[in-house]
């Protein structure tokens, strides 16, 4: 306890007494080794959360209702859903049809009959455009024209990964059409049958497969294909804030929906290939972080070494005047501690009032995701405690080196 | 009551050929209330020889017994407390600890000692206004002349009431002026309370209120000049 008051009582000294800049220099190495730490790890954990909530709130929902295995519809699909409007954690949820077809752009304008037809293999999707928007705001997400109406007929919203001037931006990975703008008729065949539908609005998202969507109001849908049932391909549901998805899942199941569809939570939904990006920026993050913390520690003891090494005479004469090693390593140890503590301290005031916001007012414009800086308390907790442990230590070893050695030789400064 | 007693003390550094032989087998006893000065010009050994019996260094060969107690016997941790509780030091170069107030400076012995800070302090107080340093507490050493400071340098040396205390040549960086008074408190330590000291000086003339001078060459012991 006394080598420890005798420490405490030391180490404050030095700091209160230490040379403004050498003091400076040091909290400056530790806040801007502790914003690398967090900033670089956060950018990355950004991407990946970015792009699981992109596609959570515009592809997936919170949970997806979808047929059962071999079955092409869920069965009974009113009763579900009217069954999903008596549960208090679901905000909205939004039944999709589907069929394939084939959408021709510039028929009139073909000339040449030699010259291949400017023709695309899709998948469309009947929406209900209040609950689609309700659920996956799509209508956030038409860039150029207008999003559908309830009354709309006629109309179709389609995806830019199928318009040309923008594919093109990607090569020759999507099949487009050309000159599509709002406004553009184009012929909607179901190999029975044609119809021609304006383009109402083109739908631009970073996520893949809601660039890759073309959605017509389900009247029109029903009437093209002859659905005369309701029985959906998909009801995409969107929970509350806060609500327990698996909590739903399970009522859900004991409802007996499980005899009639299959139910998928978001994360069991998430394509493989998004999976994989995830998968590959979180090992990125990890790696970079580990990195980063033992680049953190090394240079923070260095700085503190060649403090304490300056100090060898010090050192060396406070060991002859009867004051114990312990007491000098405490000292040492506490004054790294402090200038972490400070250091830290402050990273975490840059980091939360000023990079945060900065981020969130303006997002890093990432292929797949607006990237904001993600820091979760967990991970940040973790990270500041262990550079402190890592400071304290270092603190603690080079004053355990230097007060190993020859008391005299430490006073006359010999090796 | 001999207070130290060193029997053939030699000291060596290097090996093989850079072997250096500093001190070859010297012999002294101090006792208790004495004010013993070693002498000699520089290289002969007098600050590795004081260094030996201060248990800063320990010797190649011999031995050192120093208020009773076998310094050979001790260990790393119990020649520090030995020095803390027992020995007091005056360095050349005054060894403040410049983070350290002239106050706080003394205290520090003290409180490892194991006294409270208001004792240490009382204590360290009176004992720098026994060294002619009124007002001078809470000066850093920084904002003190070099007499000031040494002067600081043997508050915290004595305040601890140590049994012997060594002085590595007190006055060499000081004037005349400051190091005669240096000299004058030493040598009234020794006096009136009957403080046991061993000085290493080149300066004769603060030699001169000793009770012997030890004169040394080459690490031997030449001759010992009684004074008083």
């Amino acid at each position: 306890m006394r080598n420890l008051r005798i420490g405490l009582f030391l180490g404050w000294r030095q700091i209160k007494r230490s040379n403004i800049w050498a003091s400076t220099l040091i909290i400056s190495v530790v806040t801007l080794t502790v914003i690398n730490l967090i900033v670089i790890s956060g950018i990355l954990n950004g991407i990946t959360d970015g792009v699981l909530r992109d596609v959570r709130n515009q592809a997936l929902g919170d949970i997806a209702i979808k047929p059962a295995d071999d079955e092409t519809r869920i069965k009974n699909t009113q009763r579900i859903m009217r069954e999903l409007e008596t549960y208090q954690d679901i905000q909205s949820f939004t039944p999709r049809y589907e069929e394939s077809v084939t959408i021709e752009a510039n028929y009139n304008e073909r000339r040449d009959l030699s010259v291949d037809r400017d023709i695309i293999a899709v998948n469309i999707q009947g929406i209900d455009p209040i609950t689609e928007n309700q659920t996956l705001g799509v209508s956030t997400l038409v860039n150029e024209g207008e999003y559908l109406t309830k009354d709309d007929r006629g109309y179709i919203l389609i995806g830019k990964h199928y318009v040309d001037k923008y594919a093109k931006e990607y090569g020759d990975v999507f099949d487009s059409l050309k000159n599509i703008e709002p406004g553009t008729v184009v012929k909607v065949s179901n190999g029975y049958e044609s119809r021609e539908f304006t383009v109402k609005g083109i739908i631009n998202s970073k996520i893949d497969m809601v660039s890759l969507s073309v959605f017509m109001p389900e009247l029109d849908f029903r009437r093209m294909f002859n659905r005369v049932d309701y029985d959906a391909n998909k009801i995409l549901i969107k929970l509350k804030p806060g609500s327990d998805s698996q909590a739903v899942v399970n009522r859900l199941l004991s409802n007996n929906v499980a005899g009639d569809a299959k139910i998928e939570l978001f994360e069991e939904g998430i394509p493989k290939y998004i999976k994989d990006v995830t998968e590959t920026f979180n090992f990125l993050s990890t790696a970079v972080g580990t990195i980063s913390i033992f680049v953190a520690t090394i240079t923070v003891f260095i700085i503190i070494f060649i403090n304490t090494l300056s100090r060898r005479q010090h050192i060396g004469i406070l060991k002859a005047v009867g004051i114990n090693k312990k007491a000098l390593q405490y000292a040492y140890a506490f004054q790294a501690t402090f200038y972490g503590l400070i250091g830290v301290s402050l990273s975490l005031l840059i980091i939360f009032f000023l990079l945060v916001p900065y981020f969130i007012k303006n997002p890093i414009d990432f292929p797949y995701t607006d990237v904001e800086l993600s820091v979760s308390t967990f991970e940040l907790i973790n990270k500041c405690l262990f550079l402190l442990t890592m400071m304290l230590i270092s603190g603690f070893i080079p004053a355990w080196m230097i007060v190993r050695k020859n008391t005299l030789d430490s006073i006359l400064g010999r090796k | 009551m001999t207070m130290i007693k060193a029997t053939n003390i030699h000291r060596k550094f290097g090996t093989g050929k850079l072997l250096v032989h500093v001190l070859k087998g010297l012999n002294i006893s101090v006792e208790e209330g004495e004010f013993v000065a070693i002498m000699g010009k520089s290289g002969a050994g007098k600050s590795t020889f004081m260094y030996q019996l201060s248990v800063l260094d320990e010797p190649s060969e011999g031995e050192i017994i120093i208020n009773n107690v076998n310094i050979k016997d001790l260990s790393e941790q119990e020649k520090t407390e030995f020095r803390l509780n027992t020995l007091g030091y005056i360095f050349q170069n005054y060894a403040l600890v410049p983070d350290l107030s002239a106050s706080e400076n003394v205290m520090l012995p003290l409180l490892m000692r194991g006294l409270d800070w208001s004792s240490a302090k009382d204590i360290a107080n009176s004992t720098i206004d026994s060294v002619d340093m009124h007002e001078k507490y809470n000066s850093l050493p920084a904002e003190l002349s070099g007499g000031e400071q040494q002067r600081i340098s043997i508050a915290r040396a004595i305040a601890g009431k140590p049994k012997i205390l060594f002085a590595d040549e007190p006055t060499a960086n000081l004037d005349s002026i400051s190091g005669k008074q240096v000299i004058d408190i030493i040598t009234k330590l020794n006096l009136e309370n009957k403080q046991t000291v061993v000085m290493v000086t080149h300066e004769r003339e603060y030699a001169m209120g000793c009770n012997r001078i030890i004169h040394m060459e080459d690490g031997l012991i030449m001759n010992e000049e009684k004074l008083r």
